[in-house]
């Protein structure tokens, strides 16, 4: 007992209170929390099976009641992993939650990156493949997109500054855009950033309210909101018009 | 709403009678948190903070709020309530809606400079408060929407904007005010002016128009 002792003074306080130790469950990585089949499960995998349920549990936990409000014992308890477990991937709360934006933001602006590339239309058209992945991928993964779009700025100084760092690797895909229109020089400075926020906030009302499955819906809308300033409204209408056309077939 | 240089309510008879002095215990509550926000941010702002700087009781907190976040929807709604009669003011005698599109604007960005830790609490610290604070930030932003709308009429083509314009407008003021205050420099939130001008107004009266307006606003 006194040998572990570190490892459970979790269960004696946390958040200043004293409780009561429940039974001890086995530790990872133990035989008897291995799936029982044929396939042996390796160290690592799971490691990384555990590391992957407390971004999950932490994205949905943060989702329901908010950053502030979610604590450490939740996430171990909704992620199914003992406090050792945890602080052997993480070091506290919002490590845990810098990890899932890092994580997410990597996933999704790599994926939105990938598109633009891939697409070899149009700057008009490579927008608006680089938004389609970028609606899909909320409307796929709507609790860690939330965390990015909406909580980031509830959590403090680094989690703002990573939801900034987001937004500014997509400012590069618009700013091509910019050759296209004959007042190029009289465009505000601001514009890629300020079009980035508002998308931004679409995305995020909408999943506030809980309508991740309507997204689809509002592509249309939202990439001719972005191309407008640019190639004027008739161009971005007409695209957008083609992606409401592919959208429905 | 510097709550300092509020001096404590003199003791024993004061001729105030007992409205008077809860209204002015309400209103010293709401400055205070105002001001302890400001120096901690308000996720580290403790009730005592707050009770400190207003120089009242606890118990007279709780006669007032169930909570801190009470507390801050109040300091919003003060806020909110204010820059509505300023918008109001500013509109008078203004008939047409790019002008008054610009003067709204104009007001709300002169209002929020000239009280930094307003704008602040407003953009900033209401992001972290709390979900009934995020439900009501949202609302008073929104409050926008119907005057932007108005803006469709000007429109010299016949094909409807989407339905989400306004929305994404409001999305784009929000996150370049939100930018400019956090970023420190509240107090030049007016150099946004022309930026929003343009932005607010291109979806209705094209880009030449926008442009020429935005410039006239600088």
């Amino acid at each position: 007992m006194f040998g572990n002792f570190p490892n459970f003074m979790y269960l004696f306080r946390t958040n200043g209170n004293w409780r009561y130790p429940g039974p001890v469950r086995a530790l990872p990585g133990k035989a008897s929390r291995q799936p029982p089949g044929p396939e042996p499960v390796s160290r690592d995998d799971a490691a990384a099976d555990q590391r992957r349920r407390i971004l999950e549990a932490t994205a949905d936990l943060v989702a329901e009641h908010g950053y502030q409000e979610t604590t450490m014992e939740e996430i171990v308890r909704r992620a199914k992993v003992g406090y050792a477990t945890f602080y052997k991937h993480f070091a506290d709360r919002e490590a845990a939650f810098l990890a899932l934006l890092d994580a997410a933001i990597e996933r999704t602006v790599g994926r939105v990156e990938a598109a633009y590339q891939r697409e070899e239309g149009p700057w008009t058209d490579r927008v608006g493949a680089a938004l389609g992945v970028l609606f899909e991928d909320v409307a796929a993964h709507p609790n860690p997109a939330r965390a990015v779009l909406v909580e980031a700025l509830t959590a403090g100084p680094e989690a703002a500054a990573k939801h900034e760092a987001a937004l500014k690797r997509l400012a590069p895909l618009l700013r091509p855009g910019r050759e296209l229109n004959p007042r190029q020089a009289e465009l505000p400075e601001t514009l890629e950033e300020t079009l980035g926020g508002g998308v931004v906030w679409v995305l995020g009302q909408r999943l506030i309210g809980g309508e991740a499955g309507k997204l689809r819906g509002l592509l249309p809308e939202t990439l001719e909101f972005v191309l407008r300033p640019y190639v004027g409204e008739d161009e971005a209408a007409r695209e957008a018009g083609e992606v409401a056309d592919a959208i429905s077939a | 709403m510097p709550a300092e240089e509020l001096g404590p309510l003199p003791a024993g008879r004061h001729g105030y009678s007992r409205e008077q002095v809860a209204h002015h215990q309400r209103e010293r509550l709401i400055a205070g948190l105002a001001t302890a926000v400001a120096e901690k941010g308000y996720a580290a702002v403790t009730l005592a903070d707050v009770t400190k700087v207003a120089q009242v009781s606890r118990r007279v907190f709780y006669a007032n709020f169930e909570s801190k976040e009470e507390c801050f929807l109040a300091a919003f709604e003060v806020v909110v309530f204010h820059l509505r009669e300023l918008v109001a003011e500013a509109l008078e005698g203004i008939p047409d809606w790019p002008h008054r599109a610009l003067a709204t604007a104009r007001a709300v960005l002169a209002f929020l400079a000239s009280e930094p830790e307003l704008a602040r609490l407003c953009l900033v610290e209401s992001r972290g408060a709390g979900p009934a604070v995020t439900v009501r930030f949202n609302a008073a932003v929104g409050e926008m929407e119907p005057l932007l709308r108005l803006g469709r009429a000007e429109r010299d083509s016949d094909r409807p904007l989407p339905d989400s314009t306004e929305d994404s407008t409001i999305g784009s003021l929000v996150s370049l005010a939100y930018r400019k205050v956090a970023g420190g420099e509240a107090t030049q939130l007016e150099d946004l002016l022309p930026d929003c001008a343009e932005l607010v107004l291109l979806p209705y009266l094209g880009p030449a128009e926008a442009a020429r307006l935005a410039r006239e606003a600088a």
